[in-house]
């Protein structure tokens, strides 16, 4: 049993219950339940909290307060859905402000029924969670611990959807550098990419059946090769992204010129380019706050 | 005991004693509200939790500045515990404080904001008693070498019984606990969400959970001071104190921050001054 069964920190959060929930899970922090003796703190914030309590069936209102808090907590982390509103919306499921349970927002891992939610239920619930957070953690564990593992595949026409999560994650962590949601990286859609795949090669970097990074490139006319490369925030500086630039030069045999592009501001993969042997050779103005640096390799 | 045994005694055998001393804290807590409570070694677990932790920050340099304040927490009880100069204990830990300060700040969130502005004021409440403390030792003992102290043949408390209340007054902020613990409950759900620790997440708060672990047993170190002729008394009464403030802790209701200053200082000039002039004035 690791330490992550040992002290599961909480935050609460009511959606839009009735506050019949609210009240039994503060009930668990009193002398009769007593969670704290299983190392349970009800903490008020969810950048420090492991499991996310929701109370309540979700409106229009709470929707993005359910997902700011689930993003700002750190991984691993696990959701637990109080009480049945919480579960489908309850008796306001047909109200016209509740979009439904809590899953219609974040995944959620355990529902605890009733109505209210018994205190020992939620207990239950949180016990259950415990083991949830467990497993993610050695997920976690094994996919990091793994990464001199890592596989580089042509990737399919079915990875689409994956490649495109993986494209729009890395994609907000640029748009916070430029202040600027404009990159192509988040405006592009799933027709868009899974048309993409007719045209172009894509390789991908699976840890343990985990997409961490790809690559994707096609060649012009004139045997110039454009590529571009995508790696998990999570899993950069461990070699991923140049060994994919490799696989796709390889991809490439008749290719004599490579070509690739970054924003000005992307200093860590500017840094990897250059010893890789890509040069500087044109800049070009994408919006006022983002200019294109184009890059360029012969074939040695 | 020569110097550097006794540094890297400490510097192994702090966090023990204060990860255990924050557990039993937790305990004795609980059992003052007729509750079970948490395992001894709960902020062990705790702790052993955040170091796996996805680590969340607002910029990276928040990190850097708590790393500081962690060394200059350990670099301040390993200058007490050598025997060094009392006023430069005092600089160090007021320069940790301030790291510590510093890293809120650099978080950019309005409840670090406020907990690092609360945090300053606490350190303003509690510097001239701590600074006036020294002094008392000075007076009595003619020396700042915390070894001199320790070896002066009276009983310290006997001659500074004001400054040692008012020490007591200072160690329930230095703690953290109620009613002082303005800039950062160990108790969820205060108006600050987590007041100076809301930005730090994962291994960066696991130092600073640490740094207290040290932080805390240097401060009953110098309550030992107080008691340094007879050295079992010492340690019982550093033990007492420690379950003072947590009995205070969890009696009182946190102060606003205007009372915390104006009291801390009107114990700072009743007590610590007055004992002072009382003893320059018997000299």
């Amino acid at each position: 049993m690791s330490v992550f069964t040992k002290s599961p920190w909480i935050i609460h959060y009511d959606a839009s219950s009735c506050n019949g929930c609210d009240i039994e899970v503060l009930a668990c922090l009193t002398p009769i339940f007593d969670v704290e003796r299983l190392g349970v703190v009800n903490i008020g914030n969810p950048k420090h909290a492991d499991i996310f309590l929701v109370t309540g069936a979700v409106n229009e209102q709470s929707q993005s307060v359910i997902r700011n808090i689930y993003n700002q907590m750190p991984e691993p982390k696990v959701v637990v859905a109080v009480g049945i509103c919480a579960a489908t919306g309850g008796i306001f499921r047909e109200c016209y402000n509740i979009s439904g349970g809590v899953d219609s927002v974040i995944p959620v891992d355990v529902h605890v029924p009733g109505c209210a939610a018994r205190p020992e239920a939620i207990i239950d619930g949180v016990v259950q969670a415990l083991g949830v957070l467990e497993k993610k953690h050695q997920d976690m564990a094994a996919t990091t611990g793994n990464i001199d593992q890592t596989l580089y595949l042509r990737a399919e026409k079915d990875d689409a959807p994956g490649i495109l999560a993986l494209q729009k994650n890395a994609g907000q962590c640029e748009a916070k550098i430029y202040g600027d949601e404009s990159l192509p990286a988040l405006q592009q859609t799933l027709e868009e990419l899974q048309s993409d795949f007719d045209r172009m090669v894509f390789i991908k970097a699976v840890v343990n059946s985990k997409l961490i990074g790809f690559a994707r490139g096609y060649v012009r006319e004139d045997n110039t090769c454009v590529n571009g490369v995508i790696v998990h925030p999570y899993f950069r500086r461990h070699g991923i992204g140049r060994r994919l630039l490799e696989e796709i030069e390889k991809a490439f045999p008749s290719a004599k010129r490579f070509e690739i592009f970054t924003g000005q501001k992307n200093e860590r993969g500017l840094h990897l380019l250059g010893k890789l042997g890509y040069r500087e050779f044109k800049t070009e103005p994408f919006t006022p706050a983002i200019t294109w640096v184009h890059l360029q390799k012969e074939r040695q | 005991m020569s110097i550097w045994i006794r540094v890297i005694l400490y510097l192994v055998a702090a966090p023990v004693v204060g990860c255990l001393l924050a557990g039993w804290d937790r305990r004795i807590s609980a059992r003052m509200q007729s509750r079970r409570g948490p395992p001894i070694l709960q902020p062990l677990y705790d702790v052993q939790k955040l170091w796996q932790k996805q680590n969340i920050v607002v910029r990276r340099s928040q990190n850097f500045y708590i790393l500081f304040f962690l060394l200059l927490v350990i670099f301040t009880g390993a200058l007490f515990f050598a025997g060094s100069d009392l006023l430069l204990v005092i600089f160090a830990l007021t320069l940790a404080a301030i790291f510590f300060v510093l890293g809120a700040y650099k978080a950019s969130s309005p409840y670090s904001f406020i907990g690092a502005e609360r945090e300053l004021i606490q350190m303003m409440a509690y510097e001239p008693m701590i600074l006036l403390t020294a002094i008392g030792m000075y007076i009595v003992t003619k020396s700042f070498q915390v070894q001199k102290i320790a070896s002066h043949p009276t009983l310290l408390v006997l001659v500074l019984p004001g400054i040692f209340l008012g020490f007591l007054f200072t160690l329930e902020i230095k703690f953290r606990k109620s009613p002082f613990d303005l800039s950062c409950s160990h108790h969820a759900h205060q108006e600050l969400v987590r007041g100076i620790t809301t930005e730090f997440s994962g291994r960066t708060l696991a130092m600073i959970e640490i740094a207290h672990w040290y932080e805390n047993v240097f401060l009953l170190g110098w309550v030992y001071l107080f008691f340094a002729s007879s050295p079992l008394l010492g340690v019982a009464v550093s033990l007492l104190v420690f379950v003072f403030v947590i009995l205070v802790d969890n009696v009182f209701a946190r102060l606003k921050w205007q009372t915390a200053l104006r009291s801390a200082w009107v114990v700072a000039a009743v007590l610590g001054f007055g004992n002072i002039l009382i003893l320059s004035l018997l000299h």
